[in-house]
């Protein structure tokens, strides 16, 4: 389903947690949203998914009011609290009936969900003997059992282990083929690996919609690293006269060199660095890494 | 009304798990058990004591009536200790919901904040009025065996009027523990309130009229006198009318989401 957050901004009293948010999602569409601790990414999803509501702005799924919507919608809180007392079964039994579903398709659907989240096994277990690991599988599973056509997720997977983690991305990967999905982390690895685009959000403010593709094109590829020996420290000074030059930053032996055009430039450094008769251990084009551009946006232009 | 079902089953099994069923009655049993014998046996036991010597008992209480027996269970013991036990019980039933963020997370799913509620306050009341009606029972059955007889209408009656107080006490609970985010606030709050309306019932009809806990009064009346004071009904709809529009200020102040805003 289409989701549209139009100029959504909620403050608690003077701290402004989202600020004139707006964004879509097409069907079917997969979107990140990232941001540092703080940056208002909670209070967004909450937002969505109808918990508090904001001052201004309103958030649409297929035209509608996402209130009216709600058993559309399977939502994932970042920190996923039960009713200790209820078994894994009777938790999801509760959630399913609140949504809607009967008695009949719950007794197949929990023992399917549960083996697909990984707590097979454990429904009779409860609740208040989980860990965290488990409680994050449960709330996975209670977000996903009505099948919702819209899935938001608040950090669905910063609270596991390294394993449980690649399994929760495995899950999200195979629901992403039916469901439109928000996910919401702090650790851009994890976005992109699930998510085409993502939306990176700081102090309450959209900063970037973008895709990985466009955003690795846009930021890399004007620059040269080059690896030297000591003795050819002097060619360093050689090089930043170069008029094509524009910005040189040295680090013991390498050498970061921003041109202007980097198909055109590149030989040209090479050769020079050949005619001075330079011990090169190594000469390559540098792209920035996806961690490195989030860290430059989220970190820079204050 | 489906998702009321859903939930107010969840709230019964909730309350069988943590044994409140069985608790909750016996303290009612225990208290209801108490006025007829304390009655019954204190001035023989004072006689003992005393050794007999110059205490003089006083005689109307050794010749109490049965329903006046009765009306003290109802004013002296549930209207004390028993309602304070009651309330401590309730103090959490939305606050805990909402510290644990329940609350939110159930209203995420197509559930109306009145299906919540209504589960929340039936269930709890129910049981409220099931530990009550079974205390007086219990206090019924031994005061008439240990004193006159209590015509079984008069009984039944008072029982109603009482348990109308009961469910403003449940509903009056309810609100403050909606409002206030501290336990202890909540009971302090609830106790206070409600303790302070059971005072100043007798002081003047106008306030009689509008103040719920008259309604504790007239089931004692019943019991004593053995006529219905006809201010009784209108009064229990003044305590409807109470409990509407707390239902109404539980519902607003839940579909606002002030209960997020800590
Ligand atoms: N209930 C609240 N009361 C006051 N401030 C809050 C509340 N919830 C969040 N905030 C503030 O809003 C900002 C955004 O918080 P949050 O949405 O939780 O960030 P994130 O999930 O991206 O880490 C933070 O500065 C936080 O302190
Ligand atoms: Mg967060």
């Amino acid at each position: 389903m289409k989701l549209e957050i139009k100029n959504v901004t909620k403050t608690f009293r003077e701290k402004i947690a989202v600020n004139n948010f707006s964004m879509k999602l097409k069907p079917g569409e997969c979107v990140g949203l990232i941001g540092p601790n703080g940056a208002g990414k909670s209070t967004l999803i909450k937002v969505i998914a109808d918990i508090i509501d904001p001052q201004a702005g309103e958030v649409l799924l297929n035209g509608k009011k996402i209130s009216k919507m709600k058993r559309e919608i399977g939502y994932l809180p970042q920190y996923p609290n039960f009713f200790h007392w209820m078994t894994a079964k009777e938790t999801l039994t509760f959630m399913g009936q609140l949504s809607g579903l009967q008695k009949k398709e719950l007794t197949i659907s929990i023992p399917e969900i549960l083996t697909k989240v990984g707590l097979k096994g454990e429904e009779n277990s409860k609740v208040g003997t989980f860990s965290g690991g488990m409680k994050q599988r449960l709330g996975i599973a209670q977000a996903l059992l009505h099948k919702p056509s819209l899935i938001i997720m608040d950090e669905p997977v910063s609270a596991l282990d390294p394993i449980g983690r690649r399994e929760v991305l495995n899950l999200i990967e195979e629901i992403k083929k039916d469901t439109t999905i928000l996910l919401s982390t702090h650790i851009l690895g994890d976005a992109e690996e699930i998510c085409e685009r993502f939306v990176i959000i700081k102090n309450g403010t959209k900063i970037e919609d973008t895709t990985i593709t466009e955003l690795l094109n846009r930021n890399s590829k004007n620059k040269i690293y080059v690896e030297i020996t000591a003795k050819d420290q002097e060619w360093i000074d050689v090089v930043k006269k170069l008029p094509f030059v524009e910005e040189i930053e040295v680090i013991g032996h390498k050498v970061k060199i921003i041109v202007e055009n980097i198909d055109k430039n590149k030989n040209v450094i090479l050769e020079n660095a050949l005619e001075h008769e330079v011990d090169i251990v190594k000469f390559e084009i540098h792209n920035d890494t996806l961690e490195e551009i989030f860290l430059k946006l989220v970190v820079g232009n204050e | 009304m489906n998702k009321f079902i859903v939930l107010l089953k969840k709230e019964f099994v909730q309350m069988l798990r943590d044994l409140k069923v069985i608790w909750l009655p016996i303290v009612f049993i225990f208290l209801g058990i108490t006025q007829p014998i304390v009655t019954y046996y204190l001035p023989s036991i004072l006689g003992a004591l005393g050794g007999g010597q110059g205490i003089t008992i006083d005689p109307s209480m050794t010749a109490q009536k049965g329903g006046e027996v009765l009306a003290a269970t109802l004013g002296s013991q549930f209207d004390q200790l028993g309602f304070m036990i009651l309330v401590i019980s309730m103090m959490g039933i939305i606050q805990t919901d909402k510290a644990n963020g329940m609350l939110a997370f159930i209203l995420t799913r197509p559930v109306t904040v009145i299906s919540y509620i209504a589960g929340k306050i039936v269930s709890n009341y129910l049981i409220a009025a099931f530990s009550v009606t079974i205390g007086y029972f219990v206090s019924y059955l031994y005061v008439n065996y240990l004193f006159t007889d209590v015509s079984f209408s008069h009984m039944i009656t008072a029982l109603l009027f009482y348990l109308v107080w009961v469910l403003f006490i449940v509903s009056f609970t309810t609100m403050i523990s909606t409002i206030f985010n501290s336990q202890g606030i909540i009971a302090l709050i609830s106790i206070v309130f409600l303790i302070g309306c059971r005072i100043i019932v007798g002081l003047s009809p106008v306030i009689d009229f509008v103040n719920s806990a008259s309604m504790s009064k007239h089931a004692m009346e019943v019991l004593i006198s053995g006529s219905v004071n006809s201010k009784a009904i209108d009064n229990a709809l003044v305590t409807l009318f109470w409990i509407v529009l707390i239902l109404f200020v539980i519902n607003y102040w839940i579909a606002n989401k002030k209960v997020n805003h800590e």
